[in-house]
């Protein structure tokens, strides 16, 4: 599929590259693009013309607009066949996780928002308690798309998402899946420290590398 | 043989029969398992997805506790939870800085060096042994099923040692064909079932999922077997959804790799929590008469 004309923006191009390669660790220089990645990926058939090799060009090319916002970043699974394919050992869910987290920095509204929410829901849930409780996490989760959806009046997604959660929890009820107690982390002052230092160290870089390759 | 044990928050939760099979059949083969003492969440994929710090940091409170108690091995049956400690251990190795800010937070410092291991990595030792196939009362006779491995079991964002063939792993295999199944080769394998999009992208992750049972289906199978409890919920729970989107046909049990083995040891559908499933997991057992 042929995409929009993608334009160089030499003055734009060093910054989006330099942050891009320094918090993701990924080498994209060395991409020739091969496209084995691209032919691997299996959500390629659901970003339109944005596939792992594509990004990347996007990012070269300094095009810090479509690379934060597109559907790849969004709809990347983590399955790292991409990475694992690559000859030059590029880890593109590596970049994508990073441009996530650029996007939320320059707070630019999520393409996929249930996306954003449900990893935001799941982060709050598991330090909470220090363990996942699946209720209180997909309760936080349903709770961020009800507010989203309900300040943009869409009635009838809260009741098909409300319907379809529903569903799910009884049939898990029913199959002995749900588990009802609350588990605790005893000691949870150390995850808090963590916490906290997590919101408060910014950009984590791949730079210190003890190891040699 | 005493190995330290890290059930993780599913296998605790929603996936609590896998815990409970693991439990009953590694016992049953000698293996002492030691639950880590106050555990916490390894962050999965979404502690990634937020924030990098936090994907290292939740992963080393675990790291720490398993070091402290003086064990040198480690079992993870979830391969997200694997998945996590073992890019923790090999990013705290590789970033002193990150090491010694984690660290100075934690009660139990972490150094990195113990072996993490999979359940496979625990299971293939024990068939080469000959040590499994001493413990099994039958044979798993007339069982078809298509290994299923998903991503996090052998694809890994940073260089960590793969234990098995990335693209065509054996793992699975190995330990069924010892026990007298006949595992199938097909090619979605490795293949992604969608993870979280299932809840919060159902469409991508149905189509994912139709891919992988259509193949398996083609092939022959008759169930699928799997380490991962989020495959495992994935392709069980969604799969009425999926089939009657994609016209499948046909249910197919999924089981985890504990169940089978331990219906070969002959242990009950009971203990085995069997009756725990979406798609019916007794009958095919029942079917070819293996309880």
């Amino acid at each position: 599929m042929a995409g929009p004309v993608l334009e160089f923006k030499p003055e734009d191009t060093q910054a989006v590259v330099d942050e891009v390669m320094a918090r993701s660790g990924q080498n994209i220089t060395a991409c020739y693009q091969c496209r084995r990645c691209a032919a691997g990926c299996p959500v390629g058939e659901e970003t339109g013309y944005v596939t792992p090799d594509r990004l990347i060009r996007m990012i070269l090319l300094g095009d810090r607009e479509q690379a934060l916002s597109n559907e790849l970043v969004w709809k990347c699974v983590s399955c790292y066949t991409c990475g694992t394919r690559c000859p030059n050992e590029i880890q593109t869910a590596k970049i994508t996780e990073t441009l996530k987290y650029m996007s939320k920095e320059e707070h630019l509204d999520p393409l996929l928002p249930k996306v954003a929410a449900f990893h935001k829901s799941f982060c709050t849930a598991a330090n909470h308690l220090g363990r996942l409780n699946e209720i209180e996490f997909m309760g936080l989760y349903e709770m961020k798309n009800t507010f989203r959806n309900l300040i943009r009046f869409k009635f009838k997604e809260i009741y098909n998402e409300t319907m379809a959660q529903a569903k799910l929890g009884m049939m898990m009820t029913k199959k002995k899946r749900m588990h009802f107690g609350i588990e605790k982390v005893k000691h949870l002052s150390d995850l808090k420290r963590l916490l906290k230092k997590a919101k408060r160290s910014g950009p984590l870089t791949e730079s210190d590398k003890s190891r040699s390759t | 043989m005493e190995i330290a044990y890290y059930p993780g928050c599913t296998l605790h939760a929603s996936s609590r029969l896998y815990d409970a099979q693991t439990k009953l059949v590694l016992g049953e083969m000698g293996i002492t398992l030691n639950e880590l003492e106050d555990w916490n969440c390894c962050g999965a994929t979404s502690a990634s997805k937020t924030n990098d710090f936090l994907a290292v940091a939740m992963p080393a409170r675990n790291l720490g506790i398993v070091e402290d108690s003086g064990l040198s091995e480690l079992v993870i049956p979830c391969s997200a939870c694997y998945s996590r400690m073992l890019v923790a251990q090999h990013r705290l190795a590789s970033n002193n800085t990150l090491k010694d800010e984690i660290n100075a937070e934690l009660s139990k410092k972490v150094k990195g060096d113990i072996r993490i291991m999979s359940i496979l990595e625990v299971l293939v030792p024990k068939v080469e042994s000959g040590e499994l196939a001493e413990k099994a009362a039958k044979l798993l006779k007339g069982l078809k099923p298509a290994c299923y491995y998903g991503c996090l079991q052998t694809r890994f964002p940073y260089n960590v040692p793969v234990p098995d063939d990335v693209e065509n792993p054996q793992g699975m295999e190995i330990v069924l064909k010892a026990l007298g199944a006949k595992p199938l080769d097909w090619s979605y394998k490795t293949d992604c079932c969608g993870a979280s999009a299932t809840v919060n992208d159902t469409d991508t992750a149905l189509r994912l999922m139709s891919k992988i049972f259509e193949d398996a289906i083609a092939r022959g199978a008759n169930c699928f077997v799997t380490t991962c409890p989020m495959c495992q919920l994935n392709l069980d729970a969604y799969q009425k959804q999926m089939s009657q989107k994609y016209d499948i046909g046909r249910s197919m049990p999924v089981y985890f790799i504990t169940e089978l083995i331990g219906v070969a040891m002959g242990k009950s559908p009971e203990e085995l929590q069997i009756d725990r499933h979406f798609a019916d997991a007794i009958g095919l057992l029942k079917e070819l008469e293996l309880i």
